[in-house]
């Protein structure tokens, strides 16, 4: 059996998965954003497979996406991290479940 | 793909990847955590290499290895106290549930939609390729992606920057305990 | 490309695999004797900038001075605090040495002396060497020590600033090399190869062209190796030793290897691309006992203005060296890169690049001369105002509570 197209879909879905369950459900802010970037990862990885094994008009259009979205995960870490160090300076803590004073 | 290699390569990676990120699931301290993603980094960009996409690999070791997980480390370390705590919260059976839920109905999918022809050699000279698109087809996107990181860049600094009056506030407080200290040892 | 197969020189054709493991065991082989004498060398180096002789005991002239540190090293205890996060701990050596023995891959040592020649060497380089830095956290955070934790704290901030600018200004190189390589409708592809940044060195080596480049480089190699003026992740009378004050025997060797290392392979990139590595001036035709030697000669003489730094300045204060990359050095670098883009888009003469390049450097040490006399004049005249000695005379003072 030969490594194709299937096989790259299958672990990208798998790590997206893992990715969810950790952003829903870790307590940690920090934790979550890691959770966002495996999620992310995921996403990249199965845009790199498509660029090598389908076929295009554009050739490797899915892998300059891929570099967006790389920037754009660098930028949303950095927001992210500030946020977390600003909630962490004024609570005295990143646990998301006791951050809720907008909490209906 | 058909190779001894191939086969070797791509099955340790992905159990080095998706265990990696397991680990991330069950690790409750959040520096191995913290390890655990950094070693899911490498295994995709390892699977990158395999995809012949070496441009894409490097950036991810570059970007993701080399920033954005020291920038992480470097947040868990200033954030000392609550930084040991990585347990979850109430979420996680609808978390769970969710999780094999997106996973069945991903795989399921994947496996099952014609993906139409198979290209078998990998496209040379990526990093050309990529560099190309991104000033021709690419350009605006390219400039908007700039301006984003601009932003983010100042919106950050600006969120984690203290206010001078707090600085000030916090430094005479200092001195006033350093004098107090002085005074009551002499 | 030209590419080097260890098993050709005995005439034998062999599998990927002995040659892949030749090549492993050589540049093992090479890591430890070059800890070794680099070590033995700036001991002798140091010992005479400060008029001593240095280590003579063991072997002629002390030779084997490193050697026996290293036996005692590798027969110590391995001591593990109780408190501290044992796989975290127990990695941190790892994670901290891999990766430097990775970016031996793409090195050009000779024209063909390489082990494998990477078409995105460079970048290559810079991501594996980022990797290092997290061994440097893990083995400050496993530690559970105070000083350990701050020092890794300081490699870090310390390396993400100065890896930027250092990055930047190696784009400036690779500009001039992209231009070159598309001047007759060629592609650019490959600029990023340090074998053929080499190449493009045969009349003029780089650090004519790009001066300042190569002063950045080299000062951002510095705070990326943590040597003095930029030591303050291991600075003893500041945090003890840094993030390996915990380790010992044979896993704080790892650290120091990985350290002497990456200090060559550091200087080796920055020889490549600014001083023409194996390339200048002799060119490719003289053969390769000829290209290694200058490789080696190159070397030698950047590490030793490294040696001799260590012994003359004095260390920086950890913001100063923060506000040094970020306020002075990145708006050089980016003005480089955009005074570089421009002129070679407009097409000017890369004379005119040399001469913008020139003039930045000597603004930047204009800058920096003047920042420190007026720093020290400052210094000076709140000295006289406030002289240490007399308050230890007003301890009796009631009114001074001091």
């Amino acid at each position: 059996m030969t490594i194709g197209l299937e096989h790259f879909l299958v672990l990208g879905a798998l790590l997206f998965g893992v990715g969810l369950y950790v952003a829903l459900a870790k307590r940690n802010a920090i934790g979550v954003l890691m959770g966002v970037e495996l999620m992310l990862n995921a996403v990249n990885l199965t845009l790199v497979a498509f660029g090598r094994f389908v076929e295009s008009e554009v050739a490797l259009s899915t892998s300059v996406f891929v570099v967006f979205i790389i920037a754009v995960a660098a930028a949303e870490i950095a927001v992210g991290l500030a946020l977390a160090m600003v909630v962490y300076r004024n609570r005295d803590t990143i646990n998301v479940d006791r951050v809720n004073l907008l909490k209906w | 793909m058909d190779g001894v290699g191939h086969h070797l390569a791509f099955w340790s990676l992905a159990v080095i990847t998706v265990g990696a990120a397991l680990g991330i699931l069950v690790s409750r301290n959040l520096i191995h955590a913290m390890v655990m993603l950094i070693l899911s980094f490498i295994g995709v960009a390892g699977l990158y290499l395999l995809l012949s996409a070496e441009f894409i690999a490097v950036v991810q070791i570059l970007v993701y290895v080399g920033a954005i997980s020291v920038l992480m480390l470097f947040a868990i370390l200033l954030t000392p106290r609550a930084a040991r705590d990585n347990a979850e919260t109430a979420m996680r059976y609808p978390g769970l549930i969710l999780m094999g839920l997106v996973i069945a109905a991903t795989v399921f999918v994947a496996l099952e939609t014609d993906w139409g022809a198979v290209r078998e050699e990998p496209v040379a000279e990526s990093a050309r390729i990529i560099g190309q698109s991104l000033i021709n087809e690419f350009v605006l996107p390219f400039e908007i992606a700039a301006v984003l990181l601009t932003a983010a860049l100042v919106g950050a600094v600006a969120l984690a920057r203290r206010d001078d009056e707090d600085i000030d506030a916090h430094e005479q407080s200092l001195t006033l305990e350093g004098r107090e200290d002085s005074g009551g040892s002499s | 490309m030209p590419e080097i197969v260890l098993s050709e020189f005995a005439g034998l054709s062999l599998p990927d695999w002995i040659d892949a493991l030749i090549r492993i065991v050589f540049i093992v082989a090479l890591m430890t004797v070059n800890a070794l004498a680099l070590i033995y060398l700036e001991r002798k180096i140091l010992a005479r900038f400060q008029q001593r002789v240095g280590p003579t005991r063991t072997g002629p002239f002390g030779m084997l001075q490193s050697a026996a540190d290293a036996l005692k090293l590798l027969t110590k205890e391995d001591v593990r605090p109780t408190s501290a996060d044992r796989w975290v701990f127990e990695l941190a050596p790892y994670f901290a040495f891999v990766p430097v023995f990775l970016v031996f891959i793409p090195i050009p040592w000779t024209e063909t002396w390489i082990v494998r020649d990477l078409e995105l060497g460079f970048l290559y380089v810079f991501g594996v060497l980022g990797l290092n830095l997290v061994g440097v956290v893990m083995a400050g955070w496993g530690s559970d020590n105070k000083y350990a934790l701050l020092g890794a704290v300081r490699a870090a901030a310390q390396a993400i600033s100065y890896e930027l600018p250092m990055l930047l200004v190696s784009v400036g190189v690779i500009l001039i090399v992209a231009a070159r390589l598309t001047v007759d409708g060629g592609s650019a592809f490959g600029a990023v190869n340090l074998n053929v940044i080499a190449l493009e060195q045969t009349t003029t080596p780089f650090i004519l062209l790009q001066p300042l480049g190569f002063a950045i480089f080299m000062i951002g190699a510095l705070a990326e190796l943590h040597r003095p003026p930029f030591d303050m992740p291991i600075a003893e009378s500041e945090v003890v030793g840094g993030y390996f004050v915990e380790y010992s025997g044979i896993r704080w060797s790892f650290f120091f290897l990985a350290e002497y290392t990456a200090l060559l392979l550091l200087v080796v990139i920055g020889s490549t691309v600014f001083l023409g590595g194996w390339n200048f001036p002799f060119g490719e035709d003289v053969g390769l006992g000829l290209q290694v030697l200058l490789t080696i000669a190159k070397t030698s003489a950047v590490i030793f203005i490294l040696f001799w730094s260590r012994a003359v300045l004095p260390r920086l204060r950890i913001d100063q060296l923060m506000a040094f990359s970020w306020k002075v050095l990145l708006p050089f670098s980016i003005v480089q890169v955009l005074a570089n883009a421009i002129i070679l888009a407009y097409g000017g003469g890369e004379w005119i690049i040399g001469i913008t390049s020139l003039a930045l450097l000597l603004l930047l040490i204009g800058l920096v001369y003047g920042r420190a006399r007026t720093l020290s004049r400052g210094a000076g005249r709140s000295l006289n105002k406030q002289p240490a000695r007399p308050r230890l005379i007003t301890a009796h003072d009631p009114a001074g509570g001091d």
